[in-house]
């Protein structure tokens, strides 16, 4: 039977035998890059919207909390984008003419929905709920970056499992106090007018301070630990967050 | 798929084994089926053997053309989404928080009081009203599914005549020029009929009064085919007037009932069924005698700090103060499954029965019996002698489809063993039925043949279908020359009247209805009329040309007018401010002050007079029943109910022809009646039958039910519609007689001279009666036996004998109430020990004990790991109050096998109706399985009948996650065997190391995309599961987790009770309990410290989270064949 291939055809064939679990090896690798790059994840994208609507002057340059629109966010899963008519509570007596609200005119006159778009999409089989990360101390800016300096919202996390996971296997490092959930340039080491540590407040804790047994927390009017590491760990104790096995189970973000 | 077997399986009277058995193919050892219980996903399930039709093809293909251009597909994990904000945010509304209103579902003018979850404004789950004294928190499995029909994608979408498209206001306009001259005036001649089933509303009724009032000519037909006329017509022999009668299970030390499913079916059977299963909870801490017939209070229940715990203890009875409940019937029921003793007697001979009885009773005048059986001879002296020992602390019951002659003696025997007033509560009536003004659909028919009618009005009855054959209503209605329909489908009736208006369902119209008790509720609406509906107080107000035509304004305006309302409902309490006393009666669910009044008019001296003469039997006697799934039929189009196995014959999708094995031998039909293709398949091959009656006849599948009694026939009605919708018509799967709709319709034989049940024969003339085989045979899809435990040892080829189900009698309890916890391979082991080694000395004093298992350590649990605390703490870094161990505990002596769970299940976790096909297939998707077991031999006097819940118990040990090769089936702190359904691959493998047979894989596409409807009842708390995933009972992890966080939230403890799961808040008996076991007086610890708590398969070191307690029955030592316990 005569070859079917020259036997010049030989280095070419090792070639490409030696080549193979590199070829797999980086096809490996490539697909995994590409998992995570922004283009799959979104991340750093700024999807367009109905209503050009600057975060960062509401919140960096006018100063209004948070929760002033969001205002499910304590007590919801989900942190509601605020109705038209949170918008028309100021825009009805400032700006009201200007060209750039009159889709929101719009909306609130003809009773129908802005369409805005998603820009933290996460699939839904994951159960993402606010209001228990509000309440141990996750602070927005954490997830969402510092929205005070985003005109346009743009997509600050991956919201990979991997993202969410790194969080709830070690959480101290994302923990704040409460009364600086949504507070944009919040960090442990910042310190007061007085150049001495900030202390807790009442608003730090549950129930106002109050423990179970009537008595007020003894962490109150003490100076808050001044480096993450520390605050965190102290946080975890205090708002009870609980341990890595429990926060990683399955259960907790898929039903 | 492998041709069924024609091997004539081995005659049924083979030597009875010990073992319980769910099919007469499993008793039998049928070769199919023991090789399908080897094969984890029977022949036919796993592999893909649909017939490629070429529309299905070009489907595929563009599909796959679609997958190959990348169109539809998207990389990221979540396709771009919109946010679509309110513009003005409701005041109530949390973007993701639940709300719950109280409403009232109804059911043949009856309503249940529910509370219906929204979620953003959607109405997504029934849950029953906890205030409401129908409801006590349970719900039956027709208001559970109730929320389907809301979203059935068949629905009416508008107004109609003569077919075409229409409005409202014309429809107003047509009908009131037939009854309104111009000037507005009431045209009195006119012959008005309106159509109606039993209407308990007081609004309602009293615009229909003012109707009638308003037309002297016109005339009001009540028409309920699924409800016997026989307490109202009884009570009024034996009263004088119609009177409403009411139970009070909790009171009853015996109960007989004669032929009456008081706990699954009627007004007022969920209540029933919860105040039964009050008796059957066999609790260490239960009342006692004197905690339910009252006398002095036991004083030694005060704690250390002199507060009375009893409110949270007493649940439950002593064992002294089990009940007892006798049966007497034909067809096999969920309460004759769970009586002490059950007697199978032909209907016709229940009213003998009672008779004779009652002459044992001592009472005088009773009209004479015919000659009884000598099986039921033999139960009249043990059954007096108990009933009067328990003279005042009884019950008899008589169902609604018995004459009114055995109700009034019943009456009579309440009356004469003290009963009246104490168990048996007497009331005004709850429906409406104005004097002089109701007549029944024979006489409207009559009257529509005479052309006696000019204007008919129907209001959502589908009488065409529903009617009697001797009553020809469907080819009446052309003879009435204005006929209008109100309904919620274009069904039998609406196409043949000339306007047709869409009606409302009730979750989006404002309304009133009575309870079993005559209680009123305030039906809200959940959510504004999907298609614009009208509701029958909004049409009657247009009709009338009333100035308030708001349905809201109606129902408000009756309360308003308080003094109107007093004449009915005398103890309406007073109110200074109405708005108040209305925001309580919505919010509640209640009005208050409008339970029922007893009514103590004594027993008339006549209650016997025209007695008919007793019936004998006869060669072959046919009962007719409302089916227990689709009802009237008017659920045909419920694929929940549908598709939901029926609680004791375990039949989907069909009705049969159901008979004892005897009837069917001596009908002639093949012995070997099925040719079983395996039980597993939940395919059972049967014969067809050609059942004539009066000269009519259906052609029917038969189905040999063990129980039944011997010398009769039940057909269910409800099935056989022509115009349902898409859930009832079948193109590929015809029905016996080739059609391509579900079951026979047993409306075209029955007649309304005897509408429940008659004795005939083949010669008995008018009554002829016979059951002829035909060569035919056709496929039942039951699901008995489906995902069977049975297991058999391939070494030693023998088949365990597990005894799923334990259960003793109260004789064997009080001997050794741990008897359940035995395991029953080891049973002769255990013995001994417990001969040998003698019991410990010391004794506790009940509930303080906490260690869980007693201090009885001759039983040691099957386990290597004895140090439970490796279960407990393997969670260290949790504070003590947040280390939860969610268990669940169920009461197989409350549970009546009603099936509510699995209705409640399916709704809460967004489980997908597959199809009838799909369940011949075995792969119906329920989470919930009520296993139905019979013990003993098939025919017997003694063959039990156990009820048994199983789901997933979430095993210490799963079997499942050790063999899952991606870990989408792994523990959760909290002691919850997760599925993660993105993270599954199908291998199944879990499912195969099962050894409870709980898991469900999604073999195809079985969720709905396409109704957009659908979408809507979804909980969005749930993932909606595609095809090619495993999934399993969670323990309804979405609440747990929501349950959670709002206690975090709070910084506190999840109290005991926080937490309902869907099966669990839907049980009518309150059989299902659920919680954390860390919580030492939670009240699931309470459970599983009942010495009667053991854990199913426990003997395979599984550690299941879930266990059940024992079957504890209390037969009469007195009786005939008393049952023998383990």
């Amino acid at each position: 039977m005569p070859q079917i291939f020259p036997k010049a055809l030989n280095p070419i064939a090792r070639v490409i035998v030696l080549s193979l679990p590199i070829i797999a090896a980086s096809t490996g690798v490539g697909l995994a890059a590409f998992y995570r790059s922004s283009y799959a994840t979104g991340v750093g994208e700024t999807p367009p919207q109905p209503v050009a609507f600057s975060h960062a002057h509401h919140v960096g340059q006018l100063g209004i909390d948070c929760r002033y629109c969001h205002t499910s966010v304590e007590i919801s899963g989900s942190a509601n984008v605020p109705p038209t008519k949170t918008c028309m509570n100021c825009h009805q007596q400032i700006w009201q003419g200007a060209d750039l609200l009159e889709p929101v005119r719009a909306s609130y006159k003809n009773n129908t929905p802005i369409e805005w778009n998603r820009v933290y999409n996460l699939p839904h089989y994951a159960y993402f709920n606010h209001s228990i990360h509000v309440a141990k101390g996750v602070g927005c800016v954490s997830c969402h970056g510092q929205l005070d300096q985003q005109n346009l919202t743009t997509q600050h996390s991956t919201l990979l499992m991997e993202w969410c996971i790194k969080c709830h296997r070690e959480p101290e490092k994302n923990l704040r106090p409460r009364s600086e959930i949504t507070s944009m340039t919040y960090s442990p080491a910042t310190l007061g007018a007085d150049q001495k540590p900030l202390t807790w407040k009442k608003s730090d804790f549950a129930n106002f301070g109050k423990l179970p047994d009537g008595k007020e927390n003894p962490l109150i009017g003490q100076p808050r630990p001044t480096t993450q590491k520390e605050l965190g760990l102290l946080l975890k104790e205090e708002y009870k967050v609980r341990d890595n096995v429990t926060l990683t189970n399955c259960s907790m973000c898929h039903r | 798929m492998k041709p069924d077997s024609t091997e004539t399986p081995p005659p049924l009277n083979s030597s009875a084994p010990s073992q319980q058995w769910q099919g007469l193919d499993e008793y039998v050892g049928s070769k199919e089926f023991l090789e399908a219980v080897q094969n984890e996903f029977p022949e036919g399930a796993s592999e893909f053997t649909d017939e490629v039709s070429r529309r299905r093809f070009v489907g595929l293909m563009g599909a796959s053309i679609a997958l190959a251009t990348g169109a539809g597909c998207y990389l990221r994990p979540a396709p771009p989404r919109k946010i679509l904000p309110y513009t003005t945010q409701p005041d109530e509304i949390t973007p993701g928080v639940a709300l719950y209103f109280a409403s009232a579902s109804p059911l043949s003018g009856y309503g249940t009081g529910v509370l219906v979850r929204s979620n953003e404004g959607r109405p997504t789950k029934i849950e029953g009203n906890p205030s409401h004294p129908s409801s006590l928190g349970g719900a039956d499995s027709f208001a559970l599914a109730s929320i389907l029909d809301l979203y059935d994608p068949d629905r009416s979408t508008g107004v109609t005549h003569r077919g075409s498209p229409s409005s409202v206001e014309e429809a107003i306009i047509a009908i009131r020029k037939q009854l309104y001259d111009e000037a507005g005036q009431p045209k009195k001649a006119v012959r008005l009929r309106i159509l109606s089933e039993t209407v308990t509303s007081p609004t309602l009724a009293a615009q229909l009064a003012k109707l009638l009032a308003d037309f002297p000519e016109a005339r009001w037909a009540q028409h309920d085919p699924a409800v016997g006329d026989g307490v109202r017509e009884g009570t009024t022999k034996a009263f004088g007037k119609p009177l409403n009668v009411t139970y009070d299970f909790t009171k009853a030390d015996v109960v007989l009932s004669l032929d009456a499913d008081f706990t699954t079916s009627g007004p007022g059977s969920t209540r029933y069924s919860r105040d039964f299963a009050e008796r059957r909870k066999i609790r260490k801490t239960g009342k006692t005698a004197a905690d339910i017939h009252g006398g002095k209070k036991d004083e030694a229940k005060k704690d250390d700090h002199g507060h009375d715990h009893d409110h949270d203890h007493k649940e439950g009875v002593q064992a002294d103060q089990l009940n007892r409940l006798y049966v007497v019937e034909a067809m096999p029921t969920s309460t004759g499954s769970v009586a002490d003793h059950r007697l199978a007697l032909p209907t016709s001979l229940v009213e003998s029965f009672a008779r004779t009885l009652a002459v044992e009773l001592g009472i005088a005048g009773v009209p004479g019996a015919a000659a009884l059986p000598d099986a039921a001879k033999a139960w009249i002296k043990p059954l007096a002698d108990d009933l009067k020992a328990k003279a005042g602390k009884s019950v008899v019951v008589a169902g609604t489809q018995q004459p009114a002659s055995l109700h009034a003696l019943v009456a009579a025997i309440n009356a004469k063993l003290g009963n009246a007033g104490k168990t048996v509560i007497y009331s005004a009536p709850v429906e409406a039925r104005p004097a002089g003004k109701v007549i029944d659909l024979k006489t409207l028919t009559k009257e529509m043949g005479d052309r006696q009618v000019d204007a008919l009005l129907i209001l959502n009855v589908n009488a065409a279908y529903t009617a009697s054959v001797d009553v020809p209503f469907a080819e009446n209605i052309k003879n009435v020359p204005f006929t209008f329909h109100l309904g919620t489908h274009q069904d039998e009736t609406a196409v043949r009247c000339q306007w047709h208006v869409n009606e409302t369902h009730y979750l989006e119209a404002w309304g009133d209805i009575r309870g079993h008790d005559g209680t009123v509720s305030l039906q809200q609406p959940l959510i504004a009329p999907l298609y614009h509906g009208k509701s029958a107080i909004e049409l009657f107000a247009g009709i009338t040309g009333a100035a308030v035509r708001e349905g809201y304004e109606i129902v408000r305006s009756f309360w308003k007018n308080a003094d109107e309302a007093r004449k009915t409902f005398p103890s309406l309490p007073k109110f200074d401010t109405f708005e108040v006393f209305w925001q309580e009666a919505v919010r509640a669910g209640v009005i208050a002050g409008t339970g029922p009044v007893s009514d103590t008019t004594p027993l008339a001296g006549t209650w016997a007079a025209d007695a008919p003469v007793a019936v004998a039997a006869g060669e072959l006697e046919i009962n007719f029943r409302a089916d227990t799934t689709i009802y009237d039929g008017r659920f045909a189009n419920n694929g929940w109910l549908q598709e939901l196995p029926k609680p004791v014959t375990k039949i989907t999708w069909d009705n049969a022809v159901f008979m004892s094995e005897a009837t069917a031998r001596k009908l002639g039909l093949d012995p070997a009646y099925f040719r079983w293709t395996g039980g597993e398949h939940g395919r059972a091959q049967v014969d067809v039958v050609e059942l004539t009656y009066r000269g009519k006849k259906v052609v029917a599948p038969a189905w040999v039910l063990p129980n039944h009694a011997d010398g009769s026939i039940t057909v269910h009605l409800g099935y056989g519609r022509e115009r349902a919708g898409r859930v009832n018509s079948t193109p590929g799967e015809p029905n016996a007689n080739g059609d391509p709709i579900r079951g026979f319709n047993a409306y075209a034989i029955r007649t309304s001279d005897a509408p429940w049940f008659a004795v005939g024969g083949k010669d008995a003339g008018k009554n002829d009666l016979s059951v002829a085989k035909t060569k035919k045979v056709y496929f039942l899809a039951c699901t008995q036996g489906q995902t069977s435990m049975v297991q058999k040892d391939l070494f030693i080829n023998h088949e365990w004998d597990r005894k799923p189900v334990r259960h003793g009698d109260l004789a064997l309890y009080t001997k050794n109430p741990a008897f359940a916890k035995i395991p029953p391979m080891a049973a002769k082991e255990t013995t001994e020990i417990n001969e040998n080694v003698p019991a410990p000395s010391h004794k506790h004093d009940g509930e303080k004990h906490e260690s869980g298992e007693g201090h009885d350590k001759r039983l040691h649990e099957l386990t290597m790991y004895y140090d439970n605390d490796k279960f407990e703490k393997f969670t260290p870094g949790l504070k003590p109050d947040q280390q939860r161990r969610w268990a669940m505990a169920i009461d197989l002596n409350a549970c009546t096998g009603c099936s509510a769970c699995v209705v409640a299940c399916q709704s809460e976790n967004n489980i997908p109706v597959v199809g009838k096909e799909q369940v011949t297939k075995g792969r119906a998707m329920h989470w919930i399985n009520i296993d139905r077991y019979y013990e003993g031999a098939p025919g017997d006097a003694g063959l039990k009948t156990l009820f048994q819940p199983r789901m997933c118990v979430q095993c210490e040990n799963a079997p499942c996650e050790i063999v899952c090769p991606v870990g989408a089936t792994v523990h959760s702190a909290d002691g919850l065997n997760d599925m993660t359904y993105n993270r599954c691959v199908g291998t199944r493998y879990c499912s195969n190391n099962c050894p409870y047979k709980v898991r469900r894989f999604n073999f195809l596409t079985f969720v709905d995309w396409d109704s957009s409807s659908l979408k809507l009842g979804r909980n969005p708390d749930v993932s909606v599961r595609s095809r090619g995933v495993m999934e399993k009972c969670t323990f309804c992890v979405q609440r747990i987790r929501g349950a959670e966080i709002v206690a975090e939230r709070e910084a506190r403890k999840i109290r005991d009770g926080e937490i309902l799961t869907a099966c669990q808040s839907a049980c009518p008996s309150g059989a299902i309990v659920f919680g954390d076991l860390n919580e030492g007086h939670s009240a699931v610890a309470r459970w599983k410290n009942e010495p009667t708590n053991y854990g199913l398969l426990a003997e395979l070191n599984t550690r299941p989270r879930l266990t059940h307690l024992a079957i504890v029955r209390n037969p009469n030592p007195a009786m005939p064949n008393t049952p023998k316990g383990v």
